[in-house]
C-alpha cells in the first residue's frame, strides 16, 4: 500500500488563497467528495484539523452491514417505518455496487471482501423478526436466506447450537478502512485536489470567507463533511445541525486459525463479530464507550467490555479461551433518524453538508451523489435534505 | 475478598512490596497484586516450583535483600495476591483479572501503582533469531530456574547492567566470550566525576568493582564503544557481527569483526512499564535517562491523577535502592492523605528516605555522560529487519509509512505496527526514534499511541459478564 499514501510533504503545503469548492474534514466523505469533484474537474481544496481519516472513517470495523439491523429497528419514528426500511436497503445495495467497483477506479487496494454474513436469533421472537425482515429485504432486492435448525448447524458449525436461526445474506463483507480515505485523497490530490492536515477552520464569514490556523481561504462553495463534528462545523456558519457523537467499544482479539469466514450480527442484542484476514476477531456491535475532551479520543468502559464479550461467547462458544489484546473506541456520526443528510442548506446557499450516518457503508455514495449534484446540478434524495423536516431532524439556521 | 480497599498496590517488585509494607504499619487495609506466582519483581525473582533454597547466603547480597522485603510484606498484613494481573484502571477502580478467573473490578482510595521496567529492545538485523535474548530473560532464567541461556554467550549492551550482567553470568558459569558496551570507555575525569559522587554510593562502586574483578579473573573480552550490528545463522545465532560506534552510537564503517556465539544477550537498559499509568490518565514527562516516558510525580510519589501514585522503575528506571524508597514515599503519602499518619510524622519518617533518593540521583548524574543511549541504535535495522515481532512489519514498510506521518497512531493503521499481542511494548520505542530522525523531532515530541486496555492479554470468557444489561447506545427516548 505504500505507493497510494500521500507523503507528509504533500498534505503539509501552504494554503492557496481561494477555490472553488472547500471542504471540512479528512475522512472518507470529504476525501471521497474531493475526489469526485476532482474527477468532474471542480477546484477543490481538502481541510482536515488532525490527521486524514482518523475519526470515524477510520476508527470503525469497515463492516459492509446490508441487513436490516437492531439500531434501525429500534430508532423511534412516529410512521413510515416500512418505507424507510425499505428505501435505507435500497441505498445500501447502491453502496455495496459502488463498492464493488472502487478498486478499480481507484487502482488501489481497499481490502474488498464479499465474505456473506450471518445475522442470529436466539428466541422465537427474534426469529420471527428475522422472517419479517426477510420479506423486506426481498422486496428491495437484497438476497437473504433464513436459515434453522440442523441447516443453520451445517452451514455455521461455530454457532452456538441452540441459536433459533439466522438470516444470512451473501453480499455482505468488509473493506480496510484504513485504506480507503487515503487511497482516495491520494487520488484526489492526483486529479488536482488540494488536501492539508493539521489545517482548522476556526471561523467561515459569508460568501465564503474561511478562517483558518494556516491562514484564510476563500471558496465560492463550502461542504461541511466533519462527521461526528459537523454539528461545531456548521455552527461557525450559524447553521443547527443535529448531529449526535456517539462512541463504540470494540474488542480486538489474538489472531486464531481462520475458522468464521462471514460476518455475525445479533437481531435482539449488540454484537457484531468477525474474524479478520490476519485471523484475529474483531467484535463490536454498538456497546458505548466514554466520551472524552479531543484530542483524546474516546476511553473504553470495562462494562462495554464485558457485556460485548458475553454476547459473543453465546453466539460463538468456541471463543470462550481467545485473549483479547486491545480494546478501542470509535466515534461516530449518528443522526436520530439513521439517514444521511447529502445536499445544500437552503437557507444558506453554497453551503452544503456531507454525512452518512452510521455508515462506513455509505461514504463513497453520498461523497459521489453529492459531486453530482455540485458539478452538474443532479438532483438529491430528498429525504436526506438538510432542511428535511421530520420528528427527529430539524437543521436550522 | 472484599472489592474494596484503602489502598490498592499494583507491583510486588522492591518498590510495591516496600509501599504495602509500610502503608500496613500505618494501619491502613492494604491489599497488593502481583502478576507472577512469586513476589519479588524481575529484581527479586524467586526459584521457579521445584526448587528449595537450602542456604540463602548462597545466592548472594541480592538475594537476601530480596528475601527480607518479602518476608516483610508477608508480615505486614497486607493481603497478597499473585497471580493476578491488573488489567485496566480509572480512578480508583481497578479491573484484577486472577488466573483462571473472571475479570472483578475493585475500588481502592488509593493505588500505588508499582509496575516495573521491561528490557529496552534494540533491533538490528538478526534480532529475532533463535539465541538472541535479552538481558532481563536471562536474569529470569538463571534467577527462576538456575539455567545458563547458552555454551558461548556474547553480551551487548549498555549501562551499569552492562557491566554487572555478563559478570553475574560467568559468575553461574556461562561462558561469555565477549562482552560488549556501546558507550566509551571511562576516563580519568568520569572515575573522580563518580568517586565524588560515591559518596553514600560506595556499595555501588564496590559492586563496580567486583564484576569488573569477575570478568578479568574469567578473562572475559570487555570492550568499550563496540555495537551488535548483526547476528548470523542458520535458523539459530552463529555469528555476531559487531562494530565500533561514535559518541552518538553510529557505526563507525571498517571496523567490524566477527565472532562465533550460540548465544547473543542484548541488554540496553531498560524502560518504564507505563502501560497502567498511561491507560489512568497520568501525566507523563521524557526523560532520556530514565527509560524514556516517565510519570510525573510530586514529592510523595502521587500522579497528576487524584488517588493514583507510581513508584519505582515504573516512574524511571533507577533501581532497586531507589524503588524501595520511592514505594516508602508513596505509602507515606497515603498515609497522610487517608489520615493514618500525621504529616509530621510522615516527614520525619521520610528525612532519610529523600536523602538516600538524593545521593543516588547525584550518581546517576555522574554516571550519565557514559551510558546516554545514541540516537545510532535505531539505524541498525536493515530494510528486511522485522521492526514490529508480533505484526511481522519491516523496516521498509514502517518507513514508508512513517514518511506519510508523524502519528504513530496513523502509522499503526497503515502498517498495524504495536496492534499484536505486546500492543507494541516491544516496538513502540524503536518506532518513536524512527519517527523522530525521519521528522527531524526530539524523542520527547513524538506522541505514543492511545493507551488502550487490557494492559495484558485475557479471554473473552474471563471478560464476559452475562448480568451486564444493554448499555444503549442508539436508542434515546
Amino acid at each position: 500500500v505504500s505507493d497510494v499514501r500521500l507523503a507528509a510533504e504533500q498534505v503539509r503545503g501552504p494554503l492557496p488563497s481561494e477555490t472553488d469548492v472547500a471542504i471540512v474534514g479528512g475522512g472518507l466523505a470529504g476525501t471521497a467528495l474531493a475526489y469526485y469533484l476532482a474527477c468532474e474537474g471542480v477546484d477543490v481544496v481538502v481541510l482536515e484539523r488532525s490527521e486524514l481519516n482518523r475519526e470515524a472513517s477510520g476508527t470503525n470495523a469497515g463492516s459492509f452491514h446490508f441487513q436490516i439491523a437492531i439500531h434501525q429497528l429500534t430508532a423511534r419514528e412516529t410512521a413510515g417505518s416500512y418505507a424507510r426500511l425499505l428505501s435505507d436497503v435500497r441505498l445500501l445495495l447502491r453502496a455495496a455496487e459502488l463498492w464493488g467497483t472502487l478498486e478499480t477506479e481507484l487502482d488501489g487496494e481497499l481490502g474488498l471482501h464479499a465474505t456473506g454474513g450471518l445475522m442470529v436469533a436466539e428466541t422465537p421472537a427474534e426469529l420471527q423478526i428475522l422472517h419479517d425482515k426477510h420479506e423486506i429485504e426481498a422486496e428491495a432486492g437484497l438476497e437473504t436466506h433464513v436459515l434453522e435448525g440442523a441447516e443453520l448447524r451445517r452451514f455455521a458449525p461455530y454457532l452456538a447450537e441452540d441459536l433459533l436461526g439466522a438470516t444470512y445474506c451473501p453480499a455482505e463483507g468488509h473493506a480496510n478502512p484504513f485504506l480507503a480515505a487515503p487511497l482516495f485523497a491520494r487520488r484526489a490530490v492526483d486529479g488536482g485536489a488540494v488536501v492539508r492536515t493539521g489545517v482548522e477552520v476556526t471561523a467561515v464569514e459569508p460568501g465564503f470567507l474561511l478562517t483558518t490556523t494556516a491562514g484564510p481561504l476563500r471558496a465560492r462553495r463550502v461542504v461541511d463533511a466533519a462527521g461526528a463534528w459537523a454539528d461545531d462545523v456548521a455552527a461557525l456558519s450559524g447553521v443547527t445541525l443535529p448531529i449526535r457523537r456517539e462512541g463504540l467499544h470494540v474488542n480486538v482479539t489474538e489472531p486464531r486459525q481462520k475458522v468464521l469466514e462471514p460476518l455475525v450480527q445479533h437481531i435482539g442484542r449488540r454484537l457484531t463479530l468477525k474474524q479478520a484476514a490476519n485471523g484475529t476477531f474483531i467484535i463490536g456491535g454498538g456497546w458505548p464507550a466514554r466520551r472524552e475532551e479531543r484530542p483524546a479520543r474516546y476511553s473504553t468502559i470495562w462494562q462495554s467490555a464485558a457485556g460485548n464479550a458475553a454476547v459473543a461467547v453465546r453466539v460463538m462458544p468456541g471463543l470462550a479461551d481467545v485473549r483479547v489484546v486491545r480494546m478501542w473506541t470509535g466515534v461516530m456520526a449518528f443522526t436520530d433518524d439513521l439517514q444521511p443528510v447529502v445536499g445544500e442548506v437552503e437557507s444558506l446557499p453554497g453551503y452544503f453538508i456531507c454525512i452518512a450516518t452510521t455508515g462506513f457503508t455509505l461514504g463513497p455514495m453520498i461523497a459521489k451523489m453529492l459531486a453530482a449534484n455540485m458539478a452538474r446540478g443532479e438532483a438529491l434524495p430528498p429525504e436526506y435534505a438538510p432542511d428535511r423536516k421530520g420528528t427527529r431532524w430539524t437543521a436550522t439556521t | 475478598m472484599s472489592d474494596s480497599h484503602d489502598l490498592l498496590v499494583i507491583g510486588g517488585g522492591p518498590a510495591g512490596l516496600a509501599a504495602a509494607t509500610e502503608a500496613a504499619a500505618t494501619g491502613l487495609e492494604v491489599a497488593l497484586v502481583d502478576e507472577r506466582p512469586t513476589l519479588g519483581g524481575q529484581i527479586f525473582k524467586q526459584p521457579g516450583p521445584g526448587f528449595r533454597v537450602r542456604d540463602p547466603r548462597a545466592l548472594g547480597r541480592d538475594f537476601l535483600r530480596g528475601r527480607q522485603l518479602i518476608e516483610a510484606a508477608e508480615a505486614s498484613g497486607a493481603r497478597l495476591l499473585l497471580s493476578t494481573s491488573a488489567v485496566a484502571v480509572r480512578g480508583g477502580e481497578v479491573v484484577l483479572v486472577a488466573d483462571g478467573e473472571r475479570a472483578r473490578t475493585v475500588t481502592a482510595r488509593r493505588v500505588v501503582v508499582a509496575p516495573g521496567a521491561h528490557d529496552r529492545p534494540v533491533a538490528f538485523p538478526g534480532w529475532t533469531l533463535p539465541g538472541v535474548v535479552t538481558a532481563g530473560a536471562a536474569q529470569s532464567l538463571v534467577k527462576t530456574q538456575r539455567v545458563v541461556p547458552g555454551e558461548r554467550i556474547v553480551f551487548a549492551g549498555s549501562g551499569p547492567l552492562a557491566l554487572a550482567f555478563p559478570a553475574q553470568l560467568h559468575h553461574f558459569g556461562a561462558n561469555v566470550v565477549l562482552a560488549l558496551e556501546a558507550g566509551r570507555r571511562p576516563g580519568v575525569a568520569d572515575l573522580l566525576r563518580l568517586a565524588a559522587a560515591g559518596t553514600g554510593n560506595l556499595s555501588l562502586l564496590r559492586d563496580a568493582a567486583g564484576y569488573r574483578l569477575e570478568l578479568a579473573r574469567g578473562r572475559v573480552p570487555l570492550r568499550y564503544a563496540r555495537i551488535v550490528v548483526r547476528a548470523e545463522g542458520d535458523g539459530k545465532v552463529e555469528e555476531i557481527v559487531h562494530a565500533t560506534v561514535d559518541a552518538g552510537w553510529r557505526v563507525v564503517p571498517g571496523t567490524e569483526e566477527r565472532i562465533d556465539a550460540d548465544t547473543l544477550c542484548v541488554g540496553y537498559g531498560f524502560l518504564p512499564s507505563v502501560e497502567l499509568l498511561r491507560l489512568a490518565g497520568c501525566e507523563l514527562g521524557y526523560d532520556e535517562d530514565l527509560g524514556g516516558a516517565v510519570v510525573v510525580v510530586d514529592e510523595w510519589m502521587r500522579t497528576t491523577v487524584p488517588g493514583i501514585s507510581a513508584a519505582g522503575d515504573g516512574t524511571g528506571v533507577a533501581g532497586s535502592f531507589v524503588a524501595i524508597d520511592e514505594g516508602r514515599l508513596a505509602a507515606l503519602g497515603v498515609a497522610v492523605d487517608l489520615e493514618a499518619l500525621a504529616p509530621e510524622a510522615a516527614r520525619r519518617r521520610a528525612a532519610p528516605m529523600r536523602a538516600r533518593l538524593r545521593r543516588k540521583e547525584a550518581f546517576r548524574r555522574a554516571l550519565r555522560p557514559l551510558h546516554a543511549v545514541g540516537g545510532g541504535v535505531y539505524d541498525l535495522a536493515a530494510p528486511d529487519t522485522v521492526i514490529c515481532r508480533c505484526e511481522e512489519v519491516t523496516r521498509s514498510e514502517l518507513d514508508a509509512a512513517i514518511d506519510s506521518s508523524p502519528d504513530i497512531d496513523v502509522i499503526k493503521s497503515f502498517t498495524r505496527v504495536g496492534m499484536g499481542l505486546c500492543q507494541g511494548k516491544t516496538c513502540q520505542r524503536q518506532i518513536a526514534g524512527m519517527v523522530a530522525h525521519r521528522h527531524g523531532l526530539s524523542p520527547a515530541a513524538v506522541a505514543l499511541p492511545t493507551p488502550r486496555a487490557p494492559v495484558r492479554p485475557v479471554a473473552l470468557a474471563a471478560i464476559a459478564d452475562d448480568a451486564v444489561e444493554d448499555l444503549g447506545l442508539f436508542v434515546r427516548e
